[in-house]
């Protein structure tokens, strides 16, 4: 009796520490239930398996990225080997953020070949003109004037003959986007590349032209950089022979270096690139510099934008739906197992606090499947108690004594409860393992809602039956057994 | 209130009536794989294939005009640069004409952007609050097709693992049968929902599968575990004890299934829409669970 009251004692020592948690640490929503954006973001690498540095390279970059953006409240974690998963909270554009994520963000710095001059000129005229298009494109698209799209397609026939060319798409806008790659390629084929890139820098800022409104970006070389950029160009100053700066296979900007760098270079370890720039682009090639260049490329693979409004509501009907449905299973327990199944409920009102407790100590992001798994696994924990009265009641009606049928009826049900709860508890394991992120919520919840119904059905169950049967009233069998079952 | 199914006399007639709901399933597994314009055995919604799914609510004032789909759609894509993309384009009107829901095919974020507000300019006020948008790039789908795959087969390796260390190699092979008839049976109601009612499987129903291993093993050997007991005092002869543990365990299956449904059912009807195919589909499992673990894998442990 004495080891019982003790662990009365505990029970409620637990039930008051859950309290205490779920008021001082609130349960963590998931994107799903409170709003938000999800990014999953692939890398991707055309032989072998990402390996954990590069994974730790790219999750590094991106979170600086992140942070330069000034997305409040973001959440970046790897997924898998060789995904990522950002997590934007609140109405946040992911528009942006996908821009500024994608993109390699690869800077070189490339010398002229020499001898090239007349080739670059007419690449840069084509560049020139297919840009045009483009604009022209979506004019045209815009007014659904057919005659200009028709246009702008004999002028692209006519650039690709010109380029010896011909694009593989089927659509205009393919086609034409297709075409302006070519000519990029085949500009930066006639750079040749120097030990100067976008590793040499440690910061990057941008500024308003003062001539007219473009933005143009700032480039701070670190000493080594600096030195590096001043032999080149002192290389280059006063020849025809240009520099080139790269970003991820583009030329954006293509300089002379002047007469008067020939002694020195350009030295003082800073460049401004001025290629036209928006203040929204500008803006974006800073944070992008900031971060670093990416080790591998990445793709966006996934986006999930859910409104505030329908996570809440979401949250609200499930919620609902559960609790509606954990009243009536209340209702039908106690009508078939009398005092029986209020030992049930009461084990089961623990059981829901010492989860929920759980959820907010490890922490458990709770999100729609992972509710899912919670309501299941109260279905296993009322199971274990089914399977613990229906031996009770079979030995009441062999005609034992109820604290002997008590004892022998958690004694006989172990076996199968155990059973139970490790088949169930195997396939959370596996799927929390191999599972996206997704399926591991719904194996979290469950698992440990297996774990805690070890506990509270074998335990807490017991207990409180033992504290119900030192009462002389709580002891008449027929509280226990429905009357009809006495007769068979 | 004693219980007497007569398992003995019904052996055949319990796996006959399994052997024609298997059938009926692979039947419908096979028609989905050659007949339909998918061409999978299942109807592989988006999380599997990926796309673009969005969901906004408009604003209006009291109650939301009527609106034609087709037109809207004919609307969109005279405003849209890509017109091969939006030739696969779905819409659909929820909850009085207040709730718009739109399929396509992948789309990167800044067209999803711009189909929305395009949907604006047509059909606005939009609350662009409400939205809600997935886009999977056929890329994941592929991987999570294969990741739920793995996941059902090494667990059901391990299931089986355990069954055969507590109990016998004959006792797992039947808790197995039984599952794979569980699983079997559910994946082809699916295949024939989508046939019929062109219902497309997300990754929840995978997790349902899983779910519903999970518990049709435990049920299962909740039985066994009573038909090994029982053997052990062998008071009747073999057939008999297993037929009596049978009996004395239906009460606690009945009862553990209908506990489990109602939380399950109370979802299906009041619950959120996301959750409602899922619900389905485990209570499916779990009655067909109960019954394989009643009926099916105790008839096939029987001696002839």
């Amino acid at each position: 009796m004495k080891r019982r009251q003790g662990w009365l004692f505990l029970i409620i020592f637990l039930l008051t520490l859950s309290i205490y948690l779920l008021i001082n640490y609130p349960l963590q929503l998931g994107l799903d239930l409170q709003g938000g954006s999800q990014l999953t973001l692939q890398i991707i690498k055309e032989e072998g398996k990402v390996t954990r540095d590069e994974l730790e390279a790219v999750n590094s970059v991106i979170d600086k990225r992140v942070n330069n953006l000034g997305v409040s409240e973001s959440n970046l974690q790897t997924l898998g080997g060789d995904q990522l998963i950002l997590e934007l909270p609140g109405e946040q554009n992911p528009l942006v953020a996908s821009r500024v994520l994608g993109k390699t963000a690869l800077l070189e710095f490339r010398t002229q070949k020499e001898g090239t001059s007349t080739d670059l000129k007419t690449l840069q005229l084509k560049r020139l003109s297919i840009k045009e298009l483009i604009e022209q494109y979506s004019l045209a698209e815009k007014s659904q004037n057919d005659n200009n799209l028709k246009v702008i397609q004999d002028d692209l026939k006519d650039i690709e003959q010109e380029l010896n060319y011909s694009s593989t798409r089927n659509d205009l806008y393919g086609k034409l986007i297709e075409i302006k790659k070519y000519v990029d390629k085949e500009i930066t084929n006639l750079f040749i590349k120097t030990d100067l890139s976008g590793k040499d820098l440690i910061n990057a800022g941008r500024r308003q032209e003062q001539t007219n409104s473009n933005w143009e970006v700032l480039l701070t070389f670190s000493n080594s950089g600096g030195e590096k950029f001043a032999e080149i160009t002192k290389s280059i100053a006063g020849t025809n022979q240009l520099l080139a700066i790269i970003l991820d296979g583009e030329s954006i900007s293509e300089a002379s270096v002047g007469n008067q760098f020939t002694s020195t270079g350009i030295t003082g370890g800073s460049a401004t690139i001025s290629g036209n720039f928006s203040a929204e682009n500008a803006r974006e090639l800073e944070v992008q510099l900031k971060g670093g260049s990416l080790p591998l490329p990445i793709e966006i693979v996934e986006t999930n934008t859910i409104g505030a409004l329908l996570g809440s509501k979401n949250i609200l009907k499930s919620l609902y739906a559960a609790i509606s449905g954990l009243i009536f299973v209340g209702i039908f327990m106690i009508f078939n197992y009398r005092i029986l199944g209020f030992v049930s409920v009461l084990s089961l009102v623990l059981y829901g606090f010492f989860n929920l407790a759980l959820y907010s100590l490890i922490p458990v992001t709770l999100t729609l499947p992972g509710i899912s798994g919670l309501i299941l696994s109260i279905g296993m924990a009322v199971d274990a108690n089914i399977l613990i009265f229906e031996r009770i009641r079979e030995e009441l009606n062999d005609g034992n004594t109820l604290t002997r049928s008590i004892d022998s009826g958690f004694q006989r049900a172990i076996s199968s409860i155990v059973d139970g709860h490790i088949t169930t508890l195997l396939s959370c394991f596996v799927l929390f393992l191999l599972g996206t992120n997704f399926v591991k919520g719904f194996a979290a919840t469950l698992g440990i809602g297996v774990l805690i119904s070890l506990f509270t059905s074998l335990n807490c169950s017991k207990t409180i039956l033992r504290f119900f049967t030192t009462y002389q009233s709580l002891r008449q069998k027929n509280l226990y057994l429905p009357r009809n079952n006495f007769s068979n | 209130m004693k219980y007497n199914l007569e398992l003995i006399k019904n052996k055949s007639r319990i796996i006959g009536f399994s052997t024609v709901l298997i059938l009926l399933s692979l039947l419908g597994i096979l028609y989905s794989t050659f007949n339909t314009s998918y061409k999978k055995p299942i109807n592989l919604g988006m999380d599997f294939v990926g796309g673009n799914e969005l969901r906004i609510e408009r604003i209006c004032k009291e109650e939301c005009s009527n609106f034609s789909p087709d037109l809207v759609l004919e609307n969109l894509r005279e405003n849209s640069k890509n017109k091969n993309l939006l030739n696969n384009i779905k819409l659909q009107s929820q909850n009085n004409n207040k709730l718009i829901s739109i399929r396509t095919p992948y789309l990167s974020i800044e067209e999803s952007n711009n189909l929305i507000s395009n949907l604006g300019n047509i059909i606005g006020p939009l609350n662009y609050e409400s939205k809600d948008s997935r886009l999977i790039g056929p890329k994941l789908g592929k991987r999570l097709l294969t990741n739920c795959v793995t996941s059902l087969l090494v667990s059901l390796f391990a299931i089986s693992l355990y069954i055969t260390i507590r109990f016998d190699k004959k006792y797992a092979l039947f808790a197995l049968l039984a599952l794979f008839h569980d699983l079997l049976i559910v994946f082809g109601i699916f295949s024939w929902l989508g046939i019929i009612l062109s219902v497309e499987v997300n990754s929840l129903f995978a997790v349902s599968l899983l779910t519903i291993a999970g518990y049709s093993v435990n049920d299962t050997v909740v039985i066994f575990d009573r038909i090994r007991e029982n053997l052990k005092s062998n008071k009747e002869g073999y057939n008999e004890t297993i037929q009596l543990s049978v009996n004395e365990s239906f009460r606690r299956t009945t009862f553990t299934s209908i506990t489990t449904l109602i939380p399950l059912l109370s979802i299906i009807l009041f619950g959120s829409y996301s959750l409602f195919w899922f619900s389905l589909a485990l209570s499916l499992g779990i009655i067909v669970g109960s019954y394989s673990s009643i009926l099916l894998a105790p008839s096939l442990l029987l001696k002839d």
